[in-house]
């Protein structure tokens, strides 16, 4: 079993981005296949969540399925995910209301990200001021981050922070960076460069031996620290000595997290040596991430993450699949069939590139299963025509076996306007966190 | 209690109170009258306007309600009170009351300082990095390396919150090892890729400042390459939104340089290029970029790299029309010069060695011949770093420590180079390094004020100058006992102040204060401001950075920062000025012909930074020159009132001044907005990025005109000047407090004032010297002084008289 497939990370790939072929480069490609992989009995199985976003909706009639229940067909979006039909569950029909103006103008694309996982209407603000809902991500992460070293992770892959004209007028840039909220005045920065979620997560990578090493060497520190503390604080004064022992706490805290990196590092997970960058290539950069992802629900690093796949009003063109044109500008589409088309493109693919993380999910054995078993994910966009800027209805689907709440190989048609907040509680309940509202919920969803 | 009687007569004495009849027996006092007459109508016992009563307040006892009587002092000193339209006492009388006020708090603070609270202060990033600089010879960017610290009262250095977090520690751990990895060249290290960015409107038409004549564009990095070995540095060409790289029509040549040297040549654009462009951009951009690597060796250290092209002969077509400035506006455009975008550098490749650099320089003061002699020299160069970090002569018990560590990173790494680096990474998370520690002296009794020792002032006064540990010359005084002698400190002061580090109080003092740290996220409409750019906003930082030194290095009146005839400009700045026969990209000092630029009021980075996106924001203006200029900051606005209506939002245009105008009708709004909006409107003719106009957003002429707090009538900057100028000391309070706060790490309130004033007493007897102002601190209780708290008091709370809306410096 490798954990990481030689096709998806190749080595070329990436050394064409810095061109050299002589140059050996330390990539999560050296990722040796010698995994033993995490063993869980059956009894401990652990749910994670993670909620991927897309910018800029979605052609829904290319989007949603034709038919509905068991008996459905995939459109042309959606196609992508044919292979993992069994573990996928389309729903439509569902909306943010709390997306819409209701008073305060344009600026969709800042309310679909701030909504998009609280079903909150974000405050109207270009300062510091910032408010929308507390996300759902963590309100899973105060429930079932807190036994992991990192609650929950937050990823992205564009970062536009310093732009002209890179955000709405009149709102803060904070609501379209990112998608999580640790508390309805917290927005929770996303990191874009895997090297500095490579180096949070596992150190400076490398073999066994080596990061054990390291991490010997971060103990004898933070020993040392420890150790010399209560000398230190002598002849303190007592907000002083208060601080001194915040200090202590917080020491003991980084060693729990080493400890627990450490038991991680000895026995489960081989360690790849760390990527050097922000990777030239959309694909090589999400591909990375996502691997990231795999690797820390794999080593329990944390339970649950939220990644922006690509900002809203992004410019990225994708040429690859034959679309040299900017996304926000084509997403405005004005019904022209041409651009139409190279959307459901763009859709697609990013389908694609997530499916290839179903894939690795599938491959990795957790517990009685395997980890796309014991996930739930949410994928979507909180605009709908983004011709007309709507919310409503929202391209959504689930995957994964939500550790056995979820069943999947389903269209499920809901009524119009149901609220999306009502799948966002339904999520929440079934990993576990006994929530009775979220933002503008009005019941849990059945069926799901 | 004499002497306050005797300071009545006298105030009585000097200014002729007769008029008020002292009729009131014991109590009564013409202070008691004048305040009857003037103040108690709104702040009696039963209004509280403003939550004050001056009702039944003690007049002979201003010790026993400092605080409200400082507030009192403020409001008068700035002519705040009564307002206008509220009959006012003459000028006289209320200096007479503010000057019997003043001496009553001052003759109490002589008899019993109080140097306030001091918390355990954390080095910040700013101040990590410079610690780091000077300890090291090791230049690093702290951003990468910890989390941004939160700010209060102004300033990021503030001890109160700069806190503790799980998150926090482990970044200093993990910088500890990046940092002594780099410093002492580990031969193990990774490569890493590091990417340079240029802004999106960067103009790229002219020579950067620091590129060889000849040159056009491109960005200047300084990169430490942490091994001698092979470096790969690659070129993205700045791409328009359709993904196809700029300005590639004719060929031009592209150049990249290191230390001045160049190592690499290519030619890019011209028929083949365009063509390939044409036929398949994605493809064309590959095969281009591609070209536009360099693969070269270089040695260890740090070094310039520039990445630029050649200038082209002029009649070469290197010109098209350009009718704006700033030469990346059109986001479509594909015409016009190539631009850089972003240059990746990653490495070492094929290392071969730590090689030879500062940081080595500076750690390795001996090279051990064999291995008998490595102990010795590892002693060597381990107690003198860590005397360096700790601020303070090293024990055996360090040394003993240091030496585990060395001999296990020693043992484990195979060299002496290891051991030491292992060492190196102890003293650098070591919390001696990261905290300062003051240790209350056994002897003194508890809640007692006590002089901090010298290697505790050595410390605190390197922190406050250079935002940096002390150095050899400094630690060497404090541990002779000599730093706390006044002649000395006066001495070493100025030496300080001399020294390249002092830069920190304009990078990091004078950044905060004024709010130039916020240029970097102004970003105006490109559609109202064709012409910003870039360049022009790194010029505008650089310009009051430097005029800001000017006045430490010169140690010139403080005044001159309101009203200096002088300012620094180079040809992109001087054009935007106006300002005639200025050349190239080099800052050079100008006289000012023009009334209106003098001083900091008439400077491109605080009116930018006080403006808004599409337009000036005299109500921005107003507040920024309240709160950092006379030290009286307006309270927050209540919560749910309206913005200020836009004109696009229907209607028939009105001007911003007619539309705060319709504001004001608000009582609420008024209370602040008629003290705020004239000191902004007297600025109007500078538009929003400090350009001088003279018609406004919606076209018609400016009306610079409006009635100040006290009462004085101004239109236009010069005018509002010389109002300013007017009252000297209400600056010269507001830039010591600003001052004192940075200085203390700490809010200064009301039982600061004494100390503050009797500080610019004396500075003003020799005309407001910034030496002075800086002596004066560091020789106040505040600064050489603490109390010992009891080790089981709560905590002390922390009050101040600049509360209010500090947190929108941001």
């Amino acid at each position: 079993m490798t954990f990481v497939t030689k096709k998806h990370l190749s080595r070329r790939a990436m050394l064409r981005g810095l061109g050299g072929a002589a140059i050996s480069l330390p990539l999560l490609d050296s990722m040796v296949p010698a995994l033993t992989a995490q063993t869980k009995t059956a009894a401990s199985v652990t749910p994670r969540l993670g909620c991927i976003y897309v910018p800029h909706g979605a052609v829904m009639d290319k989007w949603t399925p034709i038919g509905t229940g068991a008996d459905f067909e995939f459109g042309p979006i959606l196609s992508a995910l044919s292979k993992h039909r069994e573990n996928v569950i389309v729903l439509s029909n569902l909306c943010h209301h709390m997306a819409e103006a209701l008073g305060d103008g344009g600026a969709d694309h800042s309310r679909a990200t701030a909504t998009w996982l609280n079903g909150t209407h974000a405050k109207k603000t270009e300062g510091e001021d910032v408010r929308a809902g507390t996300t759902i991500d963590q309100m899973a992460a105060a429930k079932i981050g807190q036994s992991t070293r990192f609650p929950s992770l937050e990823l992205a892959t564009e970062d536009m922070t310093g732009l002209i004209g890179a955000c709405d007028v009149g709102y803060s840039c904070a609501y379209m960076n990112t998608i999580s909220w640790s508390n309805p005045t917290t927005p929770l920065p996303m990191e874009i460069n895997p090297r500095v979620v490579f180096e949070r997560l596992f150190g400076e990578g490398g073999t066994v031996p080596e990061r054990l090493a390291r991490m010997d060497e971060d103990q004898s520190i933070l020993d040392q620290i420890t150790g010399s503390v209560p000398r230190l604080q002598k002849g303190l004064g007592a907000k002083d000595r208060t601080r001194m022992n915040e200090y202590l706490e917080n020491i003991r805290e980084i060693e729990r997290r080493l400890q627990i990196a450490e038991k991680s590092a000895g026995s489960e997970v081989s360690m790849p040596s760390a990527p050097v960058g922000v990777p030239d290539s959309y694909e090589e950069h999400v591909g990375l991430m996502y691997d990231m992802m795999a690797l820390a629900f794999q080593s329990d690093a944390t339970r649950v993450f939220t990644f922006m796949m690509a900002r809203e009003l992004s410019q990225r063109s994708y040429p690859q699949v034959g679309v040299p044109d900017p996304h926000h500008a084509t997403s405005h589409h004005q019904d022209n069939p041409e651009k139409l088309a190279k959307l459901v493109k763009i859709q697609n693919y990013h389908l694609t590139l997530f499916a290839k993380f179903l894939d690795k999910l599938k491959a990795t054995p957790d517990g009685d299963g395997n980890l796309l078993d014991h996930t739930t994910l949410v994928y979507g966009s909180c605009l709908s025509n983004s011709n007309i800027h709507n919310h409503n209805p929202l391209p959504t689907l689930l995957a994964g076996g939500g550790a056995g709440t979820l069943k999947g190989g389903r269209h499920l048609k809901y009524p119009e306007n149901t609220p999306m907040s009502n799948l966002l509680l339904t999520v929440l309940n079934k990993i576990g966190v006994p929530a009775e509202r979220v933002g503008d919920s009005t019941s849990g969803l059945t069926d799901v | 209690m004499r002497i306050i009687r005797k300071n009545i007569a006298f105030a009585i004495a000097c200014v002729g109170l007769t008029g008020f009849q002292v009729s009131f027996g014991q109590t009564a006092a013409p202070e008691r009258a004048l305040l009857d007459k003037y103040c108690v109508t709104c702040h009696s016992d039963r209004a509280k306007t403003g939550g004050l009563t001056l009702q039944n307040i003690d007049v002979t006892n201003v010790p026993a309600n400092a605080e409200t009587w400082e507030k009192v002092i403020r409001k008068l000193s700035v002519g705040a009170m009564p307002p206008s339209g509220m009959p006012k006492p003459d000028a006289a009388s209320t200096g007479a009351l503010v000057s019997y006020l003043e001496a009553s708090l001052d003759k109490s603070f002589a008899t019993s300082p109080n140097p306030g609270h001091a918390t355990l202060h954390r080095l910040n990033r700013t101040e990590y990095a410079n610690s780091v600089r000077d300890l090291l010879a090791l230049e690093v960017d702290p951003s990468t390396l910890l989390p941004p610290d939160d700010e209060s009262y102004g300033f990021d250095n503030n001890a109160d919150v700069l806190g503790v977090s799980p998150v926090l520690l482990e970044r200093y751990v993990s910088a500890s090892r990046k940092v002594s990895r780099l410093a002492v060249g580990d031969p193990t290290q990774d490569a890493v890729a590091q990417t340079f960015r240029t802004r999106p409107d960067l103009s790229q038409a002219n020579r950067v400042e620091g590129m060889p004549l000849g040159t056009r564009g491109g960005l200047l990095m300084h990169y430490n390459f942490p091994l001698d070995g092979k470096y790969a540095i690659k070129v993205v060409l700045a791409r328009n939104t359709v993904d196809v790289i700029r300005g590639l029509e004719e060929a031009h040549q592209l150049e990249i340089l290191v230390d001045g040297a160049r190592v690499f040549l290519a030619s890019v654009g011209g028929t083949s290029d365009t063509e390939a462009l044409v036929k398949n951009p994605a493809e064309a951009r590959m095969m281009i970029e591609s070209r536009l690597q360099a693969h070269v060796p270089v040695k260890a250290g740090p070094r310039s790299v520039a990445v630029t092209f050649l200038q082209k002969n002029a009649a070469e077509d290197d010109y098209i029309l350009e009718p704006f400035l700033r030469t990346t506006l059109d986001p479509v455009n594909e015409a016009g010069l190539p631009h850089i975008d972003q240059v990746v550098i990653a490495g070492p490749y094929n290392a071969t060695g730590p090689g030879d650099t500062p940081s080595r320089r500076k750690i390795f003061v001996c090279k051990p011949a064999n291995a008998s002699e490595e102990v010795g020299c590892a002693k060597k160069i381990l107690s003198t770093l860590a005397r360096g970090a700790y601020r303070r002569p090293i024990t055996p018990a360090d040394i003993e420590t240091l030496l585990s560590f060395y001999q296990a990173g020693r043992n484990k790494g195979g060299s002496f180079d290891a051991g030491i680096e292992r060492a190196l990474r102890l003293i650098l998370s070591s919390p001696e390094f990261v905290f300062r520690f003051e240790r209350d002296p056994a002897a003194v009794p508890d809640g007692a004020p006590y002089k901090i020792d010298d290697l505790e002032l050595a410390s605190r006064l390197s922190f406050f100058l250079w935002s940096s540990i002390p150095d050899d010359e400094l630690l060497d005084l404090a541990v002779a006992g000599k730093l706390s002698n006044p002649v000395t400190l006066d001495q070493q002061i100025r030496r300080m102040l001399a020294d390249s580090r002092s830069q920190a109080l304009a990078t990091n003092f004078a950044a905060q204060w004024l709010y130039l740290r916020n240029l970097k996220n102004f970003a105006p409409d490109p559609n109202e401001f064709p012409d910003f750019d870039d360049n022009l906003r790194q010029s505008l930082l650089t310009e009051t950075e430097m005029f800001f030194s000017s006045v430490v290095n010169e140690n010139r009146n403080v005044l001159d920062l309101l009203n200096a005839d002088y300012t620094f400009v180079n040809e992109r700045l001087a054009k935007h000025y106006g300002i005639p026969d200025v050349y190239g990209p080099r800052f050079r000092r100008v006289t000012l012909t023009d009334d209106s630029r003098r001083g900091l009021l008439g400077q491109g980075s605080v009116l930018t930074v006080t403006s808004i996106a599409t337009r000036t924001s005299p109500v921005l203006r107003g507040k920024w020159i309240l709160t950092n200029i006379l030290g009286t900051p307006p309270p927050a606005p209540p919560p749910n009132v309206p913005a200020l209506k836009e004109n696009n939002e229907g209607g028939k245009p009105m001007s911003v001044r007619e539309r705060l105008e319709e504001h004001r009708k608000s009582p609420a709004c008024a209370s602040c907005h008629k003290v705020m909006d004239p000191l902004g409107f007297a600025l109007e003719n500078f538009d929003a990025i400090g350009q001088w106009r003279a018609k406004s957003e919606d076209g018609a002429a400016i009306d610079a005109s409006g009635v100040l707090l006290d009462g004085s009538k101004v239109e236009g900057p010069a005018t509002l000047r010389a109002a300013l100028m007017a009252r000297p000391n209400v600056f010269v309070t507001t830039l010591t407090e600003k001052l004192m706060t940075y200085a203390l790490g700490r809010g200064v309130d009301y039982q600061d004032m004494p100390e503050i004033r009797a500080i610019i007493a004396h500075a003003a007897a020799d005309h407001y010297k910034f030496s002075d102002l800086i002596s004066g601190i560091v020789k106040s209780p505040e600064f050489r002084m603490k109390i010992k708290t009891p080790a089981d008091a709560p905590p002390v709370k922390t009050a101040s008289l600049l509360d209010g809306s500090q947190s929108h410096n941001r």
